[in-house]
């Protein structure tokens, strides 16, 4: 993929009306630290989030991502592939299905399974899921946006 | 970490003795004032609140996922504020950052809060681009209360839009699971 100078969503890459049922987007990968779990505007309102001995006494193992925090990164990569079209008449949907621990590090995927004519464009759906080192998936969703309508 | 002892509380990062009181003290202050998610709600709820989706707020949020879109950059550090610059003018927000704050709705903060619950579902439709700088209000609507698997879970309907001309920007169903 190429980058641009600042940071900002590629262009040449993204998902156009030509692009096929089973691209495959290459994700964002991040490592799951406890500082940021704890942080005042994430995790620190819930000590589940941060605190290993409140988590312990609720039943976990150990303190947990918000489920949010990998929304955000599933967030990051479609943006990388959709650019402006992932801001209007979009849809997101995202199931937590298993917890992020401290150190875990989580990557993210996606592949179009959908493209149905819509206006002038297509509407896309997009697979969209975080898994972490051992390829245990922890957040699963679809992503859905118009292209060219 | 062992489930079977009780982990220390600088067992994930180094904290002084200090820092450890200081730790205990705060999250036992959340307990003693605290009821489950689940009690606290009453389906039929009508919750709102108004968030001003400052730029320091976008940067605080963005920054600790790591995501350093330019899009959404209305404050960098030695140039401060600035209008920012997007496919949309200025820098825009982070939907997912208003997705984030729902919760802060759905636990009504004149109540005592509710820890140790969990977002576990949300199906979010983003409607159009929300300008950094925006206030938007948060609505937010208890649908079903329901137990899965012998979990409870509340269910709720969102709706989110610009207090000025009441532009929609955001709808959602969200699910929490309480303890």
């Amino acid at each position: 993929m190429q980058t641009t100078p600042h940071g900002a969503p590629p262009v040449k890459d993204r998902i156009t009306r030509g692009t096929p049922v089973g691209f495959e987007l290459v994700g964002v990968k991040k490592r799951a630290l406890i500082q940021l779990m704890g942080s005042r505007l994430w995790g620190r309102f819930n000590p589940n989030h941060w605190d290993p001995v409140y988590a312990q006494e609720t039943g976990l193992a150990a303190p947990i991502q918000t489920g949010e925090m990998s929304t955000a990164y599933l967030s990051e990569m479609c943006v990388n592939y959709l650019g402006e079209n992932y801001y209007r008449n979009a849809r997101m949907v995202c199931k937590y299905v298993s917890s992020t621990q401290a150190n875990d590090v989580i990557t993210t995927h996606g592949v179009v399974t959908a493209k149905e004519p819509k206006g002038d464009g297509f509407r896309f759906t997009i697979d969209i899921w975080a898994e972490d080192q051992d390829g245990q998936k922890k957040t699963v969703g679809q992503m859905e946006a118009d292209v060219d309508v | 970490m062992s489930v079977n002892s009780v982990p220390a509380t600088d067992s994930l990062r180094p904290m002084t003795s200090v820092q450890v009181d200081q730790t205990r003290e705060f999250v036992a202050s959340l307990d003693e004032k605290s009821e489950t998610y689940w009690d606290m709600v009453t389906i039929g709820d009508v919750l709102s609140r108004d968030l001003h989706l400052s730029a320091e707020l976008v940067i605080l949020y963005a920054d600790a996922v790591e995501d350093f879109n330019p899009w959404y950059e209305g404050w960098l550090m030695n140039r401060w504020h600035m209008e920012g610059e997007s496919p949309f003018g200025g820098a825009i927000v982070p939907p997912m950052l208003i997705s984030h704050f729902v919760l802060s709705v759905q636990f009504d903060h004149t109540k005592p809060f509710a820890i140790g619950s969990i977002h576990t579902f949300h199906d979010t439709q983003i409607h159009k681009p929300v300008p950094v700088g925006s206030t938007v209000r948060i609505q937010t609507t208890a649908v079903d209360k329901f137990t899965k698997r012998d979990r409870r879970y509340v269910r709720h309907e969102v709706e989110v839009t610009d207090v000025e001309d009441a532009t929609l920007y955001l709808s959602e169903t969200r699910d929490i699971l309480s303890l």
